[in-house]
């Protein structure tokens, strides 16, 4: 599979995946970690995947890159990349695509890179295998590749360990090999996570700059909401296993649906907050993904939740534009909703969740 | 993360839970073994020493037959029978010195790992030095120089028993000396000593449980290297002693390979018991100390 | 360099006790005028018998306090004068015994290792990542096997299947042989010998690796798009190789007895056959210089698997 399959102009989604189901086998029962997500990314777009551990987001990105290992784990559904299925196909054919067509980035720096490997090497050796470069040529490339994520006195770092950079810097070395290759698509997994959060806008700046100067794809799993705001053009929110709630993302900074949702909205800490006041939190773990709960998986946490949401899961249903989707029976700005509002705010606990 | 870490086929899953059927075989020929060993007199064998010459079968050796079940050798001694006898000397002499070795190493490496301080320096370093040699050529060196009887051979070896044991002994009790518990005993007022046999030998025990069986394995292994030299225990009959009879010419390794073979195997179904048995109990034990 | 200098001078420290303690052992333990003169050193009414006594006393240091005699023998050692063997007419030094010898037993040490690391590697790398299907089930039994047979033994039947059924090896050691045909005979006593240590190595490298491949940084690797062998090559062997290299060295001791054993029964004339001879023989001067010289190497070699700690992890270099 080779770049010209996906055309810059076309409006085809690069990648797309339809009712994609991930279970695990183990020991206690089949884990439902990704149970049916139905996602697209075109060309150019990023998309922020947030959702609390256990969500499933993870698996969602290790799901559409072809990384989970094959036994103990089920796949259903289809993944299509450029047009074509990739489901299943088999790691070798997969890892030409690893590299030109796809990268990811991980959350700790520290321990993905190679620790007794010369990061100018971890380099390199990506360009030296899928681009047939020398190993002079790699090198001066590499220099080049770490210039541009911004790393200072490039040459000289070429040849260190990665214990003998900073944090950030190792995770620009990250970036660095991941974009290597020239790929279409990346995933970038918590990749600011394990970083101070001085650095970790550095990072995204410069993750926002690669993808527009490249024209590439993003999917960003994160459990940070404050991260997606400013970094993706449309967030989806998992919960459980699936997408509660799809939308661009300004959409659903404005117009929340899905309580989940606002309630993690929520718990954003903010500046405007009086020093001391509590955080709000979730109250509750998440499901089951052995055994979930029937109905909404989130209704056994939900301030809102009625009969029918123990009863019935909520289909994916669109909100006022098409683009906007999201999977709730009671969802915020309906009547019930607004009526249950009315009786929490009698109580005198100031968390949203079931005191 | 949970969901990542669930690897396909992991190692030996099933076994750890359980000792497993390959230990009970173990088991039950080691105590062949030990009860051969200790029986032996009553035992309704020929005698390891007569020479059965049979005018109509030529010269010995002879091959194994239903008279002589594992054959002959060149002075048509009953095979079969000398290494019966063989089993009392070598398991004895095994059993004997990783006793003596746990004793002794033990009860420096758990003192030392207690009290800590100059004593530990010094065991320390005898046990550097003592481990400085590799083990057979200091055995050679001690057996050489002595009388060699059932005795003073398995002291010896003993003797280079100590440091291994000793060692983690030490390493075991330091790892438990510093837990809660025993701190938690001091409170009550605990003595030392009350201390180390309630609380840090029970414990210790456990790691040196398989410690035993894969320690006896290496001293029937040391006995076997020194008998097939000539320095074990004079006179008597030894698997090792035996094999080196048995290949001491290519000849006579040549026409009877049975002299040697049979030894040979009892030795190695004897060693891997104690190692596979060793090795499980490890196993078995090692998953409980993570559960905890 | 403190830490170099730390380690030389316990190093030294250590051959200083062994040295003491071997010979306190034969000295006491032993008795040296015996051995020189066989029973002419018990009868002390003969008067012949007590001048030969007296003279040999003299030439040997023997009337000397024991720690004079050692400090006698520590500065001889030390210049490379291992004394006389006793027990040959003539008494011909033993510093020409073991250099003639010395290179034999080196020569088969260093291929019994070699052979042992070269198989261990592969094998570790093919059943780290196999773990757990039937091959890997199948090779660490194998591997059990191996271990449970001591060298003895397997030199016992690999020179009855190899040399004497199959005819591919020699029976014996010619010494005056040239160097490849040596070398030749010299594989089947080094296979005896590395073939256990090779299953020891083994069985520690690949848990090591299926360690190290649980890591991050190898998923980061398989992002690349590299392929399985480069994997494991270039990214899960290096980092797994900590504990390897120190076993390496430690087992240099093990090889070092097994060379004993090796060489009494392919008849190979190196330093372990000659251990036992003068063991048998009570032949002292030569039995303190090999003890001496096999702890020394011992010791220096576990010096050396500190210090190559610091090539193979950049990150203890500080």
């Amino acid at each position: 599979m080779s770049s010209h399959v996906t055309d810059e102009s076309s409006t085809e989604p690069l990648i797309e995946t339809v009712g994609l189901r991930t279970h695990f086998i183990t020991p206690r029962g089949i884990a439902r970690a990704v149970d049916g997500v139905t996602v697209q990314i075109r060309r150019g777009q990023s998309l922020g995947v947030v959702g609390e551990s256990g969500s499933g987001k993870t698996v969602l990105s290790r799901s559409m890159m072809g990384l989970l290992p094959r036994n103990g784990v089920i796949r259903e559904g289809s993944i299509r990349y450029g047009g074509i299925e990739i489901q299943h196909r088999s790691p070798k054919q997969m890892r030409r695509v690893w590299g030109p067509e796809m990268a990811m980035v991980f959350q700790d720096p520290m321990t993905s890179l190679n620790p007794v490997m010369k990061v100018g090497k971890q380099v390199t050796e990506s360009l030296q295998l899928h681009l047939g470069m020398s190993s002079s040529e790699a090198m001066a490339v590499a220099e080049k590749a770490f210039r541009d994520v911004g790393i200072p006195e490039a040459a000289r770092r070429l040849n260190q360990f990665p214990h003998e950079l900073s944090g950030g810097m190792r995770q620009r070395v990250m970036i660095a090999i991941a974009l290597a290759c020239g790929p279409n698509m990346l995933f970038a997994d918590e990749p600011t996570t394990a970083l101070d959060v001085t650095v970790q806008a550095q990072i995204l700046d410069l993750l926002s700059a690669q993808i527009k100067d490249r024209h590439m794809s993003m999917l960003l799993v994160t459990h940070n909401l404050g991260v997606v705001a400013g970094y993706t053009d449309e967030i989806a929110v998992m919960y459980g296993g699936k997408v509660v709630e799809r939308a661009p993302t300004k959409a659903l900074f404005s117009n929340v649906k899905m309580p989940y949702t606002e309630a993690l909205l929520q718990s954003i800490p903010r500046l405007s907050h009086a020093s001391h006041s509590r955080l709000a939190v979730i109250p509750g773990r998440p499901p089951d993904l052995v055994d979930p709960p029937a109905g909404c998986r989130f209704a056994p946490r939900c301030a809102y939740a009625r009969d029918l949401c123990r009863r019935e899961e909520p289909e994916l249903i669109q909100a006022e534009s098409p683009d906007h989707t999201f999977a709730c029976h009671f969802p915020v700005g309906s009547p019930e909703y607004h009526e249950r509002r009315e009786e929490l705010s009698r109580m005198p606990a100031p968390l949203l969740g079931r005191p | 993360m949970t969901a990542e870490k669930i690897t396909s086929g992991s190692d030996d899953h099933g076994a750890k839970k359980k000792l497993g059927i390959g230990f009970w075989l173990c088991v039950i020929w080691l105590t062949i073994m030990a009860c051969v060993a200790l029986f032996i007199p009553f035992l309704p064998l020929k005698s390891p020493t007569s020479n059965f010459v049979d005018a109509t079968q030529g010269r010995p050796p002879y091959a194994p037959s239903w008279t002589h079940w594992f054959g002959t050798d060149k002075d048509a001694r009953d095979v079969f029978s000398r290494t019966l006898h063989g089993a009392r000397i070598s398991l004895t002499v095994g059993f004997t010195a990783i006793t003596a070795g746990f004793v002794v190493g033990g009860t420096i490496g758990v003192i030392s790992g207690y009290f800590r301080g100059w004593l530990d320096r010094i065991s320390s370093f005898v046990f550097v030095v003592l481990l400085s040699f590799p083990s057979l050529v200091l055995a050679i060196l001690l057996t050489s120089l002595i009388e060699r009887s059932l005795l003073t051979v398995s002291l010896v070896l003993g003797l280079l028993s100590i440091a291994p044991v000793g060692r983690l002994a030490r390493a075991a009790t330091i790892q438990y000396a510093d837990r809660e518990f025993v701190l938690a005993a001091r409170q009550i007022g605990s003595k030392d000593h009350q201390i180390i046999l309630k609380e840090i030998l029970p414990n210790v025990a456990i790691p040196m449980s398989s410690l035993a069986l894969l320690g006896m394995a290496v001293a029937v292994v040391a006995e076997g290297g020194l008998a097939f030299l000539g320095l074990s225990v004079e006179k008597g009959i030894t698997w090792g002693g035996l094999i080196q009879l048995g290949s001491d010419s290519s000849r006579t390794l040549e026409d009877a390979p049975w002299i040697s073979f049979f030894p040979i195997l009892m030795l190695f179904l004897t060693v891997l018991s104690l190692n596979f048995a060793g090795d499980r109990l490890r196993a078995f034990f090692d998953v409980k100390e993570a559960a905890l | 360099m403190r830490f170099y200098g730390q380690r030389v001078a316990l190093a030294i420290l250590l051959l200083l006790a062994v040295s003491m303690l071997t010979f306190g052992a034969l000295n006491v333990l032993g008795d040296p005028l015996f051995n020189v003169l066989g029973p002419v050193a018990g009868d002390v009414n003969n008067p012949d018998s007590i001048k030969m006594i007296e003279a040999a006393k003299r030439e040997f240091s023997l009337d000397r306090p024991l720690p004079v005699r050692y400090a006698i023998w520590l500065s001889d050692f030390v210049r490379g004068d291992f004394g006389v063997t006793f027990s040959s007419t003539g008494q011909p030094p033993v510093s020409g015994v073991i250099s003639e010898r010395l290179p034999r037993t080196f020569t088969l040490v260093a291929m019994a290792q070699l052979i042992a690391v070269f198989v261990s590697i592969p094998w570790a790398l093919i059943t780290a990542s196999r773990a757990g299907k039937i091959s890997d089930r199948i090779s660490t039994l194998n591997a059990f096997f191996l271990l449970a047979m001591p060298n003895f033994a397997l030199a016992v039947i690999l020179k009855f299947v190899f040399s004497i059924k199959l005819g591919w090896t020699p029976l014996t050691y010619v010494g005056n042989d040239p160097l490849g045909s040596r070398l030749f005979q010299m594989l089947l006593p080094a296979l005896t010998i590395g073939l256990p240590v090779a299953a020891v190595y083994q069985r520690l490298l690949r848990t090591d690796i299926i360690t190290t491949l649980q890591q991050d940084f190898i998923l980061l690797a398989r992002t690349k798009g590299l392929s399985r062998s480069r994997i494991l090559i270039a990214h899960a062997l290096r980092p797994s190789l900590f504990s390897f290299v120190t076993v390496v060295g430690l087992n240099t001791g093990a090889l070092i007895g097994g060379s004993i054993v090796a060489e009494t029964v392919f008849r190979i004339p190196g330093i372990g056959s000659t251990l036992v001879e003068s063991v048998l023989r009570n032949d002292f001067p030569v039995v303190l210089a090999i003890v001496m010289i096999v702890a020394s190497s011992f010791v220096i070699i576990n010096l050396f698997v500190d210090f190559a700690y610091t090539l193979i992890d950049p990150r203890v270099r500080k």
